[in-house]
């Protein structure tokens, strides 16, 4: 064990010490569980982005959805068409927005560098302006901050379907050649990806809305699903603090599926009457 | 410098990590903020905001206008659309009322009887009682658009009381109240439209659903398969499906499964032919016609119960726990100023 590590796991353990000696004093009661979860979970991402920085070596799978976006990108440049990014229909308090923001900033990269036109279609005013300045970074970072202008981002409407119909619309009028649906999305998900679908567009979605998946699934060529979509951007900017909080959380993962593990075992155990400890009432489940 | 770029990232970090903190903090005011005040202080933002964009959308429609773009002839509707929305909201309520005082009752009858020519009539009853316990003052139950309506109206109905007032709804609840021209507005083009939008979903899910249900690889045909059973499993017919055609089709499914594994196509044949028999002799034995003795895997709504409820339910609560984590990372990454998307 390194001292890194150690030290980390040092702190985290006094600050639960901390909780548990001022619990109801300093601190809510009934909040335990989810307490030592964010101090877990924290360290954890904390530790690995730790080792990235300091040089230790990483793997991340590939993942087919994220290779695809130049490729999408590569396309609509040789078709000389342009490139349609939504955003999704949430404001800027969702984490899903902001993933897709950060996808965002990836996808403008690409296009400032290709010289290809790139459509921004938003649902809020504070996405857009947020939108804008990821877009505006990305093309000083391409070195084109010639190609940018601000309405490529625009305001259609804060309404969900009338967003959809202005979408719509954008899609059948110009007929972008690559649909990137990044963002939190509900039922006018399988409207945008059908009608990109009917203009034969080369789609890649990602969402954090579990019941929109199977409609992106169905209907777009890539669909980034659960954790990948919010590992994009990590992937994408190959920066190495980035890519340790993706390894920190694919250790919490593990974490989490020995704990369900244990907590199933050890339930099983107590109603069989071989055990006397309630881990479901430790855990303040029951 | 500073201000465009340090600050934002000091604000960010100080706000999220008091934000997250704040949750599990013994203390009143941080509590208010962060249960209370935070999301306040985002609402108005945001609201102020709506003017950033809804004059980003009127500045794009204009210039498309003006420049004569592709398709400009779209952007007159939008424009029309937006200006006639903020009259209908900000300079003209269009919610005139009349109030009778002091009705005669004789007239009362009369008097529904007119009402029923503007606005209808579902409880003639109801209405004759309603005007009958308010004689002293009764508000007639429609809003005009027009001033000139209303007085039309007010002459109208003039003899039938002493004294006949004109009002007008107050600014703020014209745009709530029914029969206004903002609620007109609403009721008569945007929620048809919203309702039309909507309503296309359903075409789109049957040409989602084609592309999926094709059977290509051995993963369609297992949605092919689970969908019909989930679809039939949740409609009436799937109950009034005899257990013989269930375990027919369960021998049929065994028989494509292991179809590769036996080279002989008699053989398959016979095992399936024998498989059927089999099920249908047990059910005999059994007596599986009646509900009671009928083992669940035979009945639709069970498997299709069973579907839902095991396999569908795991597969998404995975995907629910990847969610969760990418939040908690994604957030983390935000908090400490690792990724800015800002």
């Amino acid at each position: 064990m390194n001292n890194k590590l150690l030290a980390i796991s040092g702190i985290a353990s006094i600050i639960i010490l901390i909780y548990w000696g001022t619990f109801g004093l300093w601190f809510v009661t009934g909040n335990a569980p989810a307490f030592v979860g964010v101090i877990i979970v924290s360290s954890t991402i904390f530790y690995y982005i730790d080792a990235a920085k300091s040089g230790k070596e990483i793997y991340l799978r590939p993942i087919s959805g994220l290779k695809a976006i130049e490729e999408a990108v590569g396309r609509a440049t040789e078709m000389g068409k342009s490139v349609l990014f939504v955003p999704g229909i949430s404001d800027m308090d969702q984490v899903d927005t902001v993933a897709g923001i950060n996808i965002l900033s990836h996808v403008a990269e690409i296009t400032a560098k290709y010289e290809t036109d790139l459509n921004v279609p938003t649902c809020r005013a504070i996405v857009m302006e947020s939108a804008r300045e990821a877009c505006r970074e990305s093309y000083l970072r391409a070195g084109r901050p010639d190609l940018y202008y601000d309405d490529m981002v625009h305001y259609i409407s804060d309404d969900q379907f009338a967003y959809a119909a202005g979408v719509n619309g954008i899609m059948i009028r110009e007929k972008p050649a690559a649909c990137f649906y990044q963002g939190k999305f509900y039922a006018e998900s399988l409207l945008l990806a059908e009608t990109g679908n009917s203009i034969g567009a080369i789609q890649i979605a990602g969402t954090g809305s579990a019941s929109q998946i199977p409609f992106f699934v169905t209907a777009c060529d890539y669909t980034l699903i659960g954790e990948e979509f919010f590992a994009a951007s990590a992937y994408l900017s190959n920066k190495p603090e980035l890519i340790g909080s993706i390894k920190g959380q694919d250790i919490v993962k593990f974490m989490v599926m020995l704990l369900m593990t244990s907590v199933f075992v050890l339930d099983t155990v107590r109603q069989m009457g071989l055990f006397d400890f309630n881990i479901l009432t430790f855990l303040g489940l029951s | 410098m500073f201000l465009k770029r340090q600050m934002p990232v000091i604000i960010a970090i100080s706000v999220g990590l008091f934000i997250l903190f704040g949750h599990f903090i013994n203390i009143a005011p941080v509590q208010q903020f962060v249960n209370n005040d935070a999301t306040q202080w985002f609402d108005i933002i945001a609201s102020f905001a709506i003017f950033l964009g809804a004059l980003n959308m009127l500045k794009l429609q204009v210039l498309k206008v003006v420049k004569k773009q592709r398709n400009w002839q779209y952007s007159i509707l939008a424009i029309v659309g937006f200006a006639f929305a903020i009259f209908a909201g900000f300079f003209f309520r269009g919610a005139n009322y009349i109030t009778l005082s002091d009705i005669d009752p004789n007239n009362v009858n009369q008097l529904v009887e007119y009402i029923s020519t503007v606005q209808e009539v579902k409880d003639t009853a109801l209405m004759v009682k309603g005007i009958e316990s308010s004689l002293a003052s009764y508000e007639i139950p429609k809003i005009f658009i027009s001033k000139s309506s209303a007085e039309d109206f007010a002459i109208l109905v003039s003899g039938l009381a002493k004294n006949v007032t004109l009002g007008v709804k107050p600014w703020g609840a014209h745009v709530q109240i029914e029969g206004s021209l903002f609620s007109w507005m609403f009721f008569k083009i945007f929620t048809p439209l919203s309702s039309t939008m909507f309503a296309l979903l359903a075409f789109f899910v049957a040409s989602a659903s084609y592309r999926a249900f094709r059977i290509r690889n051995f993963e369609a045909t297992l949605l092919l398969v689970a969908g019909i059973i989930l679809m039939i499993g949740r409609v009436p017919i799937g109950e009034f499906i005899p257990w013989w055609v269930v375990s027919t089709l369960i021998v049929f499914g065994i028989g494509a499964l292991i179809a590769p594994m036996i080279p002989d196509k008699k053989i398959l044949f016979g095992l399936i032919v024998t498989g059927i028999v089999l099920s249908s002799v047990l059910g005999i034995i059994f007596d599986w016609s009646l509900a009671i003795n009928t083992p669940g895997i035979l009945s639709i709504p069970n498997i299709s119960e069973w579907i839902f409820d095991y396999p569908t339910a795991a597969g998404s609560r995975a995907i629910m726990i990847g969610i969760a984590l990418g939040i908690i990372a994604t957030s983390f990454r935000i908090i400490l100023g690792i990724e800015r998307p800002f």
